[in-house]
């Protein structure tokens, strides 16, 4: 291996480091998440009254089919799996590299290629108006340009199926000596659990779209009653992938909170075995949930019975995670950095949407409030917020190793302020249209909830302001921010004995490995 | 361990009492629901009161006070770990148990149900009685339970009232079936909630409860009041229960397709550039096979109609009266 780093424009786009390949993600995805976020103010807006205020019927279906597929297929998971597995694996296991660098190098470029495509749904004709689940038969029926999103789907599947493969081998085979299972970074426990599940279900999912393709386009009737086929297998296939996928998101979420929370309370990780076991029955149990999608479906009874209770038991591992984290603020020494205040509001969003996850979860409950506007109170509270603002939580956690630049903390914290309260408004009103059973994806809510739907969207206005500020932020810091030294946080985990930033080869010599990430306070040391 | 035997099996009492108390045999699912909302609404502000209560206790309490101030060494508490896994468990298991409980209501149909057959299109209903009438987004049923059989004729879609708490998605080729209990006399919104198309949010229907003697003598007027109508005033209906009016608005307004207001007789620009003057042939070809002629600056997803000729003459006429 050379030790010269490559420089310049070429150096970027040609490049196989890890870190660059892992910071080529991080502004790809910022990008998606943008133009999402942009939909999400239209969106917003037109909800503004129950008439027609902008835009109308057909553009809301396509906005929010492709604030969807953004948001989750090309930021969410591209910034978890692509940005802050690229970048921290390596660095914690103590490896130059991954296994497969320029395998890597491909997955990037695919996943770039794909969000391209998608976008372009949402500027061609025929515009992409399916949901981002892209149910048939009307993703068959519809004048919208099926293909497009099926292409950009199997680009980003061939990127995530390479992604893994990658990973995992990389955290088998190229750990530091020392460096055992017990020792590694909750991080990187919930990297490997996030990969595994992309090992095993984005084949399912690219299965479930290459047959509506064929139906669509060949003539073939997997998904048409008419011929003998089941529209409700579609949703089998999709859900099987797509719902253990809010747990590729989650599980490394859980970890970069570990390390976050363990870093500012000078505390070891409290209970690290039964966070491990937690974050490994998720993954298992994660794959027999998916019926709770099609509750109302029409399944057979007995199949949504024992579906159910797979999916309210993984609240049970959840749950120790949560308390776990509680337990390790216990005696801390704590400090409230701005990476500390996302790794806490998401404590407290998360936990909004984990109590009305368990009612989504519950059957009967679900029935009266399935496909409402409760789910995506749900799901932005659970996911969407908590888990975009923990993201940002983790950049700037690590934006000083990446940058060997301070960012601004009091900008950073107002910042996160704005969103936080933003954040915890903007949505409790769309419980309240839940349990009152209206619909999601109507472009027109009923008169009465206007005053609801004007405090909603003025929420989140300001939660997205929020956004932007945190971002704005790191832009200026990356330029002209202080030096920040090796280790501002003084964390003893091992991607901060290096240079920041790190040099290419990230380690001069390999190191030996003698105790975990979080070994604070120890006795005696 | 002694300890969190006690706190196990006090818990677990307390909750079983109060399950036993929310799953008294009500046989109105929607009642039924409402316990079951409640109970779960009580033990998730105490999930969340447990959770938030600490977290910023602690945030104050261990606040740093020494800039190289390290925190207690602990590994875990095995007690603290079962405690945190086990009273989870066992409110998972009550919330569960109700919840199937629940569910059981809502799929076992009484013997005595008023049965309705439901089909789904883009964008209304229609529904077919036993009497052999059939009505279009009016779902009308007397006191008492109700039954509905539900299938789609082209993509999937949903039949949702929130106010008996029930909903199930209706789709092509299978049958599904719900029921709820109709208490009172009254009119209730039903809501498509399952995405079908740009008039989704459009695909509304009420259902209408009578009391069992008004019901009775509706079947009875029924077919000879619809024969009565003029075709202008059929028209008016046809127009309204298919859905047109998602698309095609009555007074101006562009929404998807062309404003039916003083439309008749007026000029159409195709996509080729050509005119054609809206007159019935057109009006009838338009709703036969809309993607014959397709009108500039549309995008053709409006969907074929198959109605009898009587229907489409019923539309022309009405078309004709919107000046
Ligand atoms: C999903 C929305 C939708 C619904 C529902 C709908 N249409 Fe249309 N309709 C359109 C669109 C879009 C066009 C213009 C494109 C085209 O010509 O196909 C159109 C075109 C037409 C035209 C020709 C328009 C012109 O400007 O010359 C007629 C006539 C018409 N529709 C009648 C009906 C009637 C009658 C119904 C109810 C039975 C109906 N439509 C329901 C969307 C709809
Ligand atoms: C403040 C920021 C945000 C706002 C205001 C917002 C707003 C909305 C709105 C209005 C809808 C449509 C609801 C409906 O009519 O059914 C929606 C849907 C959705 N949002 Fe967001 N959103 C935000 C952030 C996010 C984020 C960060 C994610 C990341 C995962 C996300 C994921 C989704 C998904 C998956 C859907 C469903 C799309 C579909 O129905 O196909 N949103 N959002
Ligand atoms: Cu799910
Ligand atoms: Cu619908």
């Amino acid at each position: 291996m050379s030790n010269e780093e490559p420089k310049g424009l070429k150096a970027w786009l040609l490049t196989t480091d890890h870190k660059k390949i892992a910071i080529l993600y991080l502004y790809t995805a910022a990008v998606f998440f943008i133009v999402a976020l942009l939909l999400a103010v239209l969106m917003r807006t037109e909800l503004l009254t129950s008439d027609k205020l902008i835009f109308g019927p057909k553009l809301y279906n396509v906005f929010f089919t492709i604030h969807g597929a953004a948001m989750v297929l090309f930021w969410m998971i591209p910034v978890l799996l692509g940005f802050f597995a690229n970048y921290l694996i390596p660095l914690m296991i103590g490896a130059r590299d991954v296994a497969f660098p320029r395998l890597n190098s491909l997955s990037y470029w695919f996943y770039a290629a794909s969000g391209v495509i998608a976008v372009l749904g949402l500027l061609l004709p025929g515009r992409l108006d399916i949901g981002w689940t892209g149910y048939p038969p009307y993703s068959i029926t519809t004048e919208a340009n099926t293909a497009l999103y099926i292409f950009a789907v199997h680009l980003l599947g061939a990127s995530s199926i390479g992604g893994a493969v990658n990973f995992i081998t990389t955290i088998i085979t190229m750990r530091a000596p020392g460096m055992t299972w017990g020792r590694l970074n909750l991080a990187v426990w919930g990297f490997f659990g996030a990969f595994i599940i992309q090992l095993i279900g984005v084949p399912v999912l690219a299965a479930a779209v290459t047959l509506l393709l064929f139906d669509r386009y060949l003539g073939t009737n997997f998904y048409d009653a008419a011929q003998g086929g089941s529209p409700v297998l579609y949703q089998h296939l999709f859900w099987f992938y797509a719902h253990p996928a809010v747990y590729v998101v989650a599980l490394p979420v859980f970890g970069i909170v570990s390390e976050i929370i363990s870093t500012f309370s000078r505390k070891k990780v409290f209970g690290y075995t039964s966070m491990v076991v937690a974050i490994m029955i998720i993954t298992v149990l994660g794959f027999e949930t998916w019926i709770h999608h099609l509750y109302v479906a029409g399944v057979a009874n007995w199949s949504r019975v024992i579906f159910m209770w797979a999916t309210i038991l993984i609240g049970v591992p959840t749950g120790i995670k949560i308390f776990n984290w509680l337990a390790t603020l216990h005696k801390g020494s704590i400090r409230l950095t701005t990476p500390m205040l996302y790794a806490l509001g998401f404590i407290s969003l998360f936990t909004i949407g984990g109590v009305t996850g368990i009612a989504n979860g519950l059957l009967g409950f679900d029935i009266h409030v399935h496909d409402t506007h409760w789910v995506v109170a749900h799901f932005h509270y659970v996911l969407a917020l908590s888990m975009t603002m923990l993201c940002i939580g983790g950049v700037y956690f690590w934006f000083p190793k990446m940058t060997g630049r301070m960012y601004n903390e009091n900008m950073g914290k107002l910042a996160f302020w704005i969103t936080l309260l933003g954040s915890l408004v903007a949505f409790m009103p769309h419980f309240k249209l839940g349990l009152d059973g209206i619909p999601r994806r109507y472009w027109s809510i009923p008169e009465v909830y206007s005053s609801m739907m004007i405090i909603s969207t003025i929420f989140s206005y300001i939660a997205i302001a929020g956004f932007i500020l945190a971002i704005y932020n790191l832009i200026v810091s990356a330029i002209n921010g202080e030096k920040a030294g090796d280790n501002p946080w003084r964390a003893k985990s091992l991607e901060w004995s290096i240079p920041s930033p790190p040099p290419f080869y990230n380690f001069e010599k390999i190191p030996v490995i003698e105790e975990g990430p979080y070994e604070y306070g120890k006795p005696g040391s | 361990m002694y300890r969190f035997v006690i706190t196990a099996t006090t818990s677990m009492a307390v909750l079983f009492f109060i399950f036993f108390l929310t799953v008294a045999e009500a046989v109105d699912p929607a009642e039924s629901w409402q316990k079951h909302y409640n109970l779960w609404f009580i033990i998730s502000i105490i999930i969340w009161l447990t959770v938030t209560v600490p977290l910023v206790y602690f945030v104050f309490r261990y606040k740093k006070k020494r800039e190289d101030e390290d925190g207690a060494y602990i590994e875990g508490s095995t007690f603290l770990e079962i405690t945190w896994t086990g009273i989870p468990i066992i409110i998972t298991i009550v919330l569960g148990v109700q919840s199937w409980a629940l569910f059981n209501q809502y799929r076992k149909v009484p013997q005595d149900a008023y049965e309705v057959r439901v089909e789904g299109f883009q964008y209304g209903y229609e529904m077919i009685y036993s009497e052999g009438i059939k009505t279009l987004n009016e779902l009308r049923v007397p006191v008492g339970p109700v039954k509905l059989s539900m299938i789609s004729k082209d993509v999937i879609h949903n039949f949702a009232i929130p106010k008996y708490k029930v909903r199930e998605d209706m789709i092509p080729g299978r049958m599904t079936y719900q029921w709820f209990l109709a208490k009172e006399p009254g009119e209730h919104m039903v809501y498509c909630a399952e995405l079908c198309g740009p008039g989704h949010s459009q695909m509304l229907a009420k259902v209408i409860v009578m009391e069992k003697n008004d019901f009775n003598s509706w079947v009875e007027s029924y077919k000879i009041e619809s024969s009565a109508l003029s075709p202008e005033e059929r028209g008016k209906n046809l127009v309204k229960n298919l859905g047109c009016t998602s698309c095609h608005s009555l007074d101006g307004e562009e929404i998807a397709g062309a404003s039916f207001k003083g439309y008749y007789g007026g000029a159409s620009i195709l996509e080729d550039g050509s005119t054609v003057t809206v007159d019935d042939a057109y009006i009838e070809e338009s709703i036969k096979n809309p993607k014959a002629k397709v009108v500039k600056g549309y995008d053709p997803f409006m969907q074929p109609y198959s109605l009898p000729d009587e229907d489409i003459k019923a539309i022309t006429a009405y078309l004709k009266t919107l000046k």
